[in-house]
Protein backbone atom coordinates (compact mmCIF):
# COMPACT_ATOMS: atom_id res chain seq x y z
CA UNK A 1 0.00 0.00 0.00
CA UNK A 2 2.09 3.06 1.18
CA UNK A 3 5.32 3.24 -0.31
CA UNK A 4 7.72 5.81 -1.32
CA UNK A 5 9.18 6.13 -4.79
CA UNK A 6 12.93 7.57 -5.50
CA UNK A 7 13.20 9.52 -8.71
CA UNK A 8 17.00 8.05 -9.16
CA UNK A 9 17.65 6.22 -5.78
CA UNK A 10 16.91 2.90 -4.19
CA UNK A 11 14.96 3.55 -0.82
CA UNK A 12 17.82 3.12 2.14
CA UNK A 13 15.06 1.96 4.60
CA UNK A 14 11.78 -0.47 4.18
CA UNK A 15 8.94 1.24 2.50
CA UNK A 16 7.24 2.15 5.67
CA UNK A 17 10.46 3.77 7.47
CA UNK A 18 10.62 5.60 4.36
CA UNK A 19 7.34 7.00 4.15
CA UNK A 20 7.71 8.38 7.76
CA UNK A 21 10.72 9.94 6.77
CA UNK A 22 8.84 11.79 3.87
CA UNK A 23 5.70 12.85 5.63
CA UNK A 24 6.91 13.42 9.24
CA UNK A 25 6.17 17.11 8.76
CA UNK A 26 2.57 16.07 7.78
CA UNK A 27 2.50 13.91 10.74
CA UNK A 28 3.48 16.77 12.71
CA UNK A 29 2.43 20.05 11.31
CA UNK A 30 -0.84 18.75 9.73
CA UNK A 31 -4.55 16.77 10.54
CA UNK A 32 -7.28 18.06 12.60
CA UNK A 33 -6.17 20.02 16.09
CA UNK A 34 -8.76 21.07 18.21
CA UNK A 35 -8.30 23.50 20.93
CA UNK A 36 -9.25 21.69 23.95
CA UNK A 37 -7.04 19.18 23.60
CA UNK A 38 -3.72 19.11 24.52
CA UNK A 39 -1.13 18.92 22.22
CA UNK A 40 1.88 17.05 22.98
CA UNK A 41 5.14 18.96 23.35
CA UNK A 42 7.45 19.01 20.78
CA UNK A 43 10.60 20.55 22.64
CA UNK A 44 13.17 17.73 22.25
CA UNK A 45 11.46 15.99 19.92
CA UNK A 46 13.96 13.21 17.84
CA UNK A 47 13.73 15.29 14.76
CA UNK A 48 14.14 12.82 11.64
CA UNK A 49 15.15 15.47 9.29
CA UNK A 50 14.09 15.05 5.81
CA UNK A 51 17.65 14.59 4.33
CA UNK A 52 21.08 14.55 4.57
CA UNK A 53 20.95 16.03 0.58
CA UNK A 54 19.95 19.11 1.12
CA UNK A 55 21.33 21.86 -1.07
CA UNK A 56 22.60 24.02 2.28
CA UNK A 57 23.44 27.92 1.01
CA UNK A 58 27.26 28.28 2.80
CA UNK A 59 30.57 29.12 1.31
CA UNK A 60 31.56 25.61 2.67
CA UNK A 61 29.02 24.38 0.53
CA UNK A 62 30.17 26.39 -2.49
CA UNK A 63 33.61 25.36 -2.36
CA UNK A 64 32.58 22.06 -2.44
CA UNK A 65 30.17 22.63 -5.43
CA UNK A 66 33.22 24.67 -7.02
CA UNK A 67 36.01 21.75 -6.45
CA UNK A 68 33.53 19.32 -7.63
CA UNK A 69 32.91 21.36 -10.78
CA UNK A 70 36.57 22.03 -11.50
CA UNK A 71 37.17 18.15 -10.83
CA UNK A 72 34.54 17.40 -13.54
CA UNK A 73 36.55 18.38 -16.24
CA UNK A 74 39.66 16.23 -15.11
CA UNK A 75 38.01 13.16 -14.54
CA UNK A 76 36.58 10.73 -17.14
CA UNK A 77 33.39 9.71 -15.26
CA UNK A 78 31.86 12.74 -13.41
CA UNK A 79 28.48 11.53 -14.10
CA UNK A 80 28.92 10.06 -10.95
CA UNK A 81 29.37 12.75 -9.07
CA UNK A 82 26.15 13.68 -6.28
CA UNK A 83 25.40 15.95 -3.61
CA UNK A 84 25.64 13.26 -1.08
CA UNK A 85 29.19 12.98 -1.75
CA UNK A 86 29.70 16.80 -2.16
CA UNK A 87 28.58 17.31 0.92
CA UNK A 88 30.86 14.40 2.41
CA UNK A 89 30.84 12.39 5.32
CA UNK A 90 28.17 9.92 6.45
CA UNK A 91 24.98 10.42 3.70
CA UNK A 92 27.59 9.59 0.87
CA UNK A 93 26.62 6.31 -0.43
CA UNK A 94 29.62 4.12 -0.77
CA UNK A 95 30.84 3.55 -4.67
CA UNK A 96 33.17 1.09 -6.13
CA UNK A 97 36.81 1.73 -5.74
CA UNK A 98 37.49 0.34 -9.71
CA UNK A 99 40.02 2.83 -11.03
CA UNK A 100 39.39 5.04 -13.50
CA UNK A 101 40.38 2.91 -16.93
CA UNK A 102 41.67 5.86 -19.29
CA UNK A 103 43.47 8.90 -18.88
CA UNK A 104 41.59 11.91 -18.74
CA UNK A 105 40.01 13.46 -22.50
CA UNK A 106 39.34 16.72 -23.21
CA UNK A 107 37.22 19.05 -21.25
CA UNK A 108 34.41 18.93 -23.88
CA UNK A 109 34.65 15.35 -24.40
CA UNK A 110 34.61 14.79 -20.92
CA UNK A 111 31.18 16.99 -20.46
CA UNK A 112 29.76 15.82 -23.22
CA UNK A 113 30.30 12.20 -22.51
CA UNK A 114 29.18 12.40 -18.90
CA UNK A 115 26.27 14.71 -19.92
CA UNK A 116 25.38 11.72 -22.65
CA UNK A 117 26.20 8.59 -20.10
CA UNK A 118 24.04 9.53 -17.16
CA UNK A 119 25.33 7.75 -13.96
CA UNK A 120 27.94 5.22 -13.97
CA UNK A 121 27.85 5.21 -10.01
CA UNK A 122 29.99 2.29 -9.59
CA UNK A 123 33.22 4.77 -10.91
CA UNK A 124 35.71 5.35 -8.81
CA UNK A 125 36.06 9.21 -7.57
CA UNK A 126 39.49 9.65 -7.85
CA UNK A 127 41.29 12.83 -6.20
CA UNK A 128 42.55 15.66 -8.27
CA UNK A 129 43.84 19.00 -8.38
CA UNK A 130 42.97 21.70 -10.62
CA UNK A 131 45.51 22.07 -13.39
CA UNK A 132 47.16 18.75 -12.96
CA UNK A 133 47.28 15.38 -14.75
CA UNK A 134 46.22 12.45 -12.29
CA UNK A 135 48.88 10.41 -10.63
CA UNK A 136 48.63 7.04 -10.93
CA UNK A 137 45.46 5.91 -9.23
CA UNK A 138 45.47 4.81 -6.06
CA UNK A 139 43.31 2.94 -3.68
CA UNK A 140 40.40 5.52 -3.26
CA UNK A 141 42.01 6.75 0.14
CA UNK A 142 42.42 10.69 -0.83
CA UNK A 143 39.44 10.94 -2.93
CA UNK A 144 37.84 13.26 -0.67
CA UNK A 145 40.72 15.44 0.34
CA UNK A 146 39.41 19.56 -0.64
CA UNK A 147 40.59 21.18 -3.13
CA UNK A 148 43.29 24.11 -1.80
CA UNK A 149 41.52 26.91 -1.34
CA UNK B 1 -10.11 6.56 34.10
CA UNK B 2 -6.92 7.25 32.79
CA UNK B 3 -4.26 9.55 34.61
CA UNK B 4 -2.38 10.91 31.56
CA UNK B 5 -5.65 11.23 29.41
CA UNK B 6 -6.84 9.75 26.11
CA UNK B 7 -4.91 9.95 23.02
CA UNK B 8 -7.13 11.02 20.49
CA UNK B 9 -6.04 9.42 16.65
CA UNK B 10 -8.84 9.94 14.17
CA UNK B 11 -12.68 10.66 13.67
CA UNK B 12 -14.39 8.18 11.58
CA UNK B 13 -18.21 7.45 10.90
CA UNK B 14 -20.66 5.40 12.96
CA UNK B 15 -20.53 1.96 11.95
CA UNK B 16 -17.09 1.31 11.64
CA UNK B 17 -15.07 -1.24 13.73
CA UNK B 18 -11.91 -1.98 14.87
CA UNK B 19 -9.93 -5.14 14.78
CA UNK B 20 -9.72 -6.56 18.06
CA UNK B 21 -5.75 -6.32 18.13
CA UNK B 22 -5.35 -3.21 16.65
CA UNK B 23 -2.93 -1.03 19.21
CA UNK B 24 -1.63 2.80 19.04
CA UNK B 25 1.02 4.65 20.74
CA UNK B 26 3.37 3.90 24.04
CA UNK B 27 5.16 0.71 25.22
CA UNK B 28 4.06 -1.91 25.49
CA UNK B 29 1.69 -0.22 22.67
CA UNK B 30 -2.20 0.49 23.91
CA UNK B 31 -5.26 -0.89 22.42
CA UNK B 32 -7.51 0.98 20.81
CA UNK B 33 -11.07 2.33 21.48
CA UNK B 34 -14.12 3.72 19.91
CA UNK B 35 -15.62 6.54 21.61
CA UNK B 36 -18.67 8.26 20.91
CA UNK B 37 -22.41 7.45 20.38
CA UNK B 38 -23.55 9.90 17.24
CA UNK B 39 -22.77 9.81 13.56
CA UNK B 40 -18.80 10.28 14.23
CA UNK B 41 -16.97 8.24 16.70
CA UNK B 42 -13.43 8.80 17.66
CA UNK B 43 -10.70 6.52 18.25
CA UNK B 44 -8.78 6.40 21.15
CA UNK B 45 -6.17 5.03 23.50
CA UNK B 46 -5.02 5.67 26.62
CA UNK B 47 -2.06 8.48 26.51
CA UNK B 48 1.52 6.99 27.74
CA UNK B 49 2.94 8.80 30.70
CA UNK B 50 5.58 11.03 29.00
CA UNK B 51 4.37 11.15 25.44
CA UNK B 52 7.07 12.93 23.11
CA UNK B 53 7.32 12.53 19.05
CA UNK B 54 9.37 8.96 19.05
CA UNK B 55 9.92 7.75 16.10
CA UNK B 56 7.81 4.52 17.35
CA UNK B 57 4.88 6.76 18.58
CA UNK B 58 4.99 8.74 14.82
CA UNK B 59 4.79 5.21 13.56
CA UNK B 60 1.95 3.67 15.65
CA UNK B 61 0.00 7.03 15.02
CA UNK B 62 0.46 6.59 11.65
CA UNK B 63 0.00 2.76 11.30
CA UNK B 64 -3.51 3.20 12.78
CA UNK B 65 -4.45 5.82 10.65
CA UNK B 66 -3.55 3.93 7.70
CA UNK B 67 -5.14 0.84 8.58
CA UNK B 68 -8.38 2.82 9.49
CA UNK B 69 -8.79 4.86 5.77
CA UNK B 70 -8.40 1.12 4.43
CA UNK B 71 -11.91 0.75 5.42
CA UNK B 72 -13.81 4.02 5.52
CA UNK B 73 -13.16 7.61 5.49
CA UNK B 74 -11.07 8.87 8.44
CA UNK B 75 -10.44 12.62 9.64
CA UNK B 76 -7.09 12.11 10.83
CA UNK B 77 -5.86 14.07 14.09
CA UNK B 78 -2.59 15.52 14.44
CA UNK B 79 0.10 13.69 16.29
CA UNK B 80 0.19 14.14 19.85
CA UNK B 81 -3.29 15.35 20.39
CA UNK B 82 -4.54 14.18 24.22
CA UNK B 83 -7.72 14.62 25.57
CA UNK B 84 -8.45 15.36 29.06
CA UNK B 85 -11.09 12.58 29.53
CA UNK B 86 -13.56 10.93 27.41
CA UNK B 87 -16.10 13.16 28.35
CA UNK B 88 -14.44 16.04 26.57
CA UNK B 89 -14.59 13.63 23.33
CA UNK B 90 -18.13 13.09 23.75
CA UNK B 91 -18.40 16.76 24.15
CA UNK B 92 -16.41 17.73 21.29
CA UNK B 93 -17.99 15.29 19.21
CA UNK B 94 -21.42 16.30 20.09
CA UNK B 95 -20.52 19.63 19.34
CA UNK B 96 -19.14 19.68 15.95
CA UNK B 97 -21.04 17.02 14.34
CA UNK B 98 -21.79 18.61 11.85
CA UNK B 99 -18.91 20.16 10.71
CA UNK B 100 -17.25 16.25 10.98
CA UNK B 101 -19.37 14.69 8.67
CA UNK B 102 -19.17 17.43 6.11
CA UNK B 103 -15.22 16.92 6.36
CA UNK B 104 -15.50 13.30 6.18
CA UNK B 105 -18.15 13.13 3.40
CA UNK B 106 -15.45 15.21 1.50
CA UNK B 107 -12.74 12.49 2.26
CA UNK B 108 -15.02 9.97 0.90
CA UNK B 109 -12.92 7.49 -1.46
CA UNK B 110 -10.29 9.89 -1.53
CA UNK B 111 -6.60 9.54 -0.37
CA UNK B 112 -3.82 12.11 0.25
CA UNK B 113 -0.41 12.15 -2.01
CA UNK B 114 2.49 13.83 -1.33
CA UNK B 115 4.82 15.48 -4.03
CA UNK B 116 7.61 16.71 -2.83
CA UNK B 117 10.50 17.93 -5.10
CA UNK B 118 14.29 18.59 -4.68
CA UNK B 119 17.59 19.33 -6.64
CA UNK B 120 18.99 16.78 -8.45
CA UNK B 121 21.29 14.97 -6.76
CA UNK B 122 23.41 13.51 -9.93
CA UNK B 123 22.61 16.57 -11.76
CA UNK B 124 26.23 18.57 -12.24
CA UNK B 125 27.30 17.76 -15.59
CA UNK B 126 24.12 18.72 -16.80
CA UNK B 127 24.26 21.95 -14.93
CA UNK B 128 27.26 22.63 -16.70
CA UNK B 129 26.07 22.01 -20.10
CA UNK B 130 23.63 23.74 -20.07
CA UNK B 131 24.13 26.92 -17.77
CA UNK B 132 25.69 29.26 -19.08
CA UNK B 133 26.46 31.54 -16.18
CA UNK B 134 28.14 28.13 -14.47
CA UNK B 135 30.37 27.52 -17.87
CA UNK B 136 31.40 31.44 -17.79
CA UNK B 137 32.45 30.89 -13.79
CA UNK B 138 33.89 27.56 -14.20
CA UNK B 139 35.87 28.57 -17.48
CA UNK B 140 36.99 32.23 -14.91
CA UNK B 141 37.97 29.60 -12.14
CA UNK B 142 40.18 27.55 -14.59
CA UNK B 143 42.22 30.54 -15.56
CA UNK B 144 42.85 31.87 -12.40
CA UNK B 145 42.18 29.94 -9.80
CA UNK B 146 41.44 32.21 -6.44
CA UNK B 147 38.82 31.47 -3.47
CA UNK B 148 36.67 33.92 -4.33
CA UNK B 149 36.11 32.95 -7.87
CA UNK B 150 35.59 29.36 -6.58
CA UNK B 151 32.88 30.93 -3.77
CA UNK B 152 31.31 32.32 -7.14
CA UNK B 153 31.30 29.49 -9.16
CA UNK B 154 29.75 27.40 -6.14
CA UNK B 155 27.36 29.51 -5.37
CA UNK B 156 26.29 29.69 -8.90
CA UNK B 157 25.90 26.09 -9.13
CA UNK B 158 23.93 25.97 -6.07
CA UNK B 159 21.64 28.77 -7.73
CA UNK B 160 21.37 26.86 -10.74
CA UNK B 161 20.64 23.04 -8.90
CA UNK B 162 17.34 24.93 -6.89
CA UNK B 163 15.94 26.97 -9.71
CA UNK B 164 16.10 23.93 -11.52
CA UNK B 165 14.15 21.79 -8.96
CA UNK B 166 11.84 24.38 -8.29
CA UNK B 167 10.91 25.42 -12.27
CA UNK B 168 11.03 21.56 -12.87
CA UNK B 169 8.64 21.36 -9.60
CA UNK B 170 5.96 23.84 -11.11
CA UNK B 171 5.65 21.76 -13.95
CA UNK B 172 5.20 18.75 -12.35
CA UNK B 173 2.21 20.32 -10.23
CA UNK B 174 0.56 22.25 -13.21
CA UNK B 175 0.56 18.04 -14.92
CA UNK B 176 -0.94 16.65 -11.55
CA UNK B 177 -2.91 19.26 -10.21
CA UNK B 178 -6.26 18.42 -12.93
CA UNK B 179 -5.62 14.63 -11.54
CA UNK B 180 -6.48 15.46 -8.20
CA UNK B 181 -9.48 16.68 -5.87
CA UNK B 182 -8.06 19.49 -4.20
CA UNK B 183 -3.99 20.78 -3.83
CA UNK B 184 -2.81 22.40 -0.72
CA UNK B 185 0.59 23.76 -0.43
CA UNK B 186 2.73 21.35 2.65
CA UNK B 187 4.84 22.39 5.00
CA UNK B 188 7.43 24.46 4.17
CA UNK B 189 10.61 21.98 4.11
CA UNK B 190 14.10 23.11 4.29
CA UNK B 191 15.52 22.50 0.99
CA UNK B 192 12.75 21.40 -0.83
CA UNK B 193 11.82 23.47 -3.80
CA UNK B 194 8.31 21.93 -3.57
CA UNK B 195 6.24 20.53 -1.26
CA UNK B 196 2.44 20.05 -1.99
CA UNK B 197 -0.22 17.31 -1.36
CA UNK B 198 -2.92 16.26 -3.78
CA UNK B 199 -6.17 14.88 -2.61
CA UNK B 200 -6.78 12.16 -4.81
CA UNK B 201 -9.38 9.29 -5.60
CA UNK B 202 -8.62 5.94 -4.04
CA UNK B 203 -9.43 4.21 -7.54
CA UNK B 204 -6.97 6.79 -9.08
CA UNK B 205 -4.14 6.51 -7.15
CA UNK B 206 -2.00 4.29 -9.22
CA UNK B 207 -2.27 5.86 -12.11
CA UNK B 208 -1.16 9.55 -10.21
CA UNK B 209 1.59 7.78 -8.57
CA UNK B 210 2.74 6.25 -12.33
CA UNK B 211 2.51 10.20 -14.23
CA UNK B 212 4.39 11.39 -11.24
CA UNK B 213 7.00 8.87 -12.25
CA UNK B 214 6.95 9.17 -15.67
CA UNK B 215 7.82 12.87 -14.98
CA UNK B 216 10.41 12.30 -12.71
CA UNK B 217 12.43 9.72 -14.93
CA UNK B 218 12.08 12.71 -17.92
CA UNK B 219 12.85 15.31 -15.73
CA UNK B 220 15.86 13.52 -13.54
CA UNK B 221 18.71 15.76 -14.14
CA UNK B 222 16.59 18.27 -13.12
CA UNK B 223 14.91 17.64 -9.85
CA UNK B 224 14.66 14.66 -7.75
CA UNK B 225 10.88 14.00 -6.76
CA UNK B 226 9.72 12.14 -4.13
CA UNK B 227 6.25 10.49 -3.97
CA UNK B 228 4.66 9.51 -0.88
CA UNK B 229 1.00 7.53 -0.36
CA UNK B 230 -1.58 6.53 -0.28
CA UNK B 231 -1.55 8.54 2.74
CA UNK B 232 -4.76 9.38 5.33
CA UNK B 233 -5.77 12.58 4.35
CA UNK B 234 -3.17 14.97 6.63
CA UNK B 235 -3.68 17.86 4.71
CA UNK B 236 -7.44 18.32 4.27
CA UNK B 237 -9.02 17.84 7.27
CA UNK B 238 -10.69 21.36 7.07
CA UNK B 239 -13.75 21.80 5.00
CA UNK B 240 -12.62 25.01 3.99
CA UNK B 241 -9.35 24.24 2.49
CA UNK B 242 -10.78 21.56 0.32
CA UNK B 243 -10.98 24.28 -3.09
CA UNK B 244 -7.65 25.96 -1.96
CA UNK B 245 -5.34 26.77 -5.26
CA UNK B 246 -1.68 26.16 -4.54
CA UNK B 247 -0.21 29.52 -4.07
CA UNK B 248 2.45 30.56 -6.91
CA UNK B 249 4.01 26.91 -6.99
Amino acid sequence: MTTTMYADEVAPCPPRAGTLYDVLELILDRGMVIDVFIRVSLVGIEILKIDARIVVASVDTYLRFAEACNRLDLERDSGSTTIPELLGGGAAKSIGKRKVRKAAESVGDTVRKAVGSGDDEDEDEQEERPKKRRAPARDGASRRRRAEA
Amino acid sequence: MTENGVYVYAFIPEGEVLSADAVGVGSPPAPLRLVGEGRVIAVVSDAPPQLRARRRDLMAHQEVLLRLSDSGPVLPMRFGAIAPDEESVRAQLSGSQAELLATLSHLEGAVEINLKALPAQNALAAVIAEEKNVRRLRAAVRRRPDYEANVRLGEAVATALSRRAADAGKKVLHKLTPMARAVVPGPEVHGCALNVSFLVDRSESDTFRATAQRFADAHRERVELRVAGPLPCYSFVSSQNLRTPVAGG
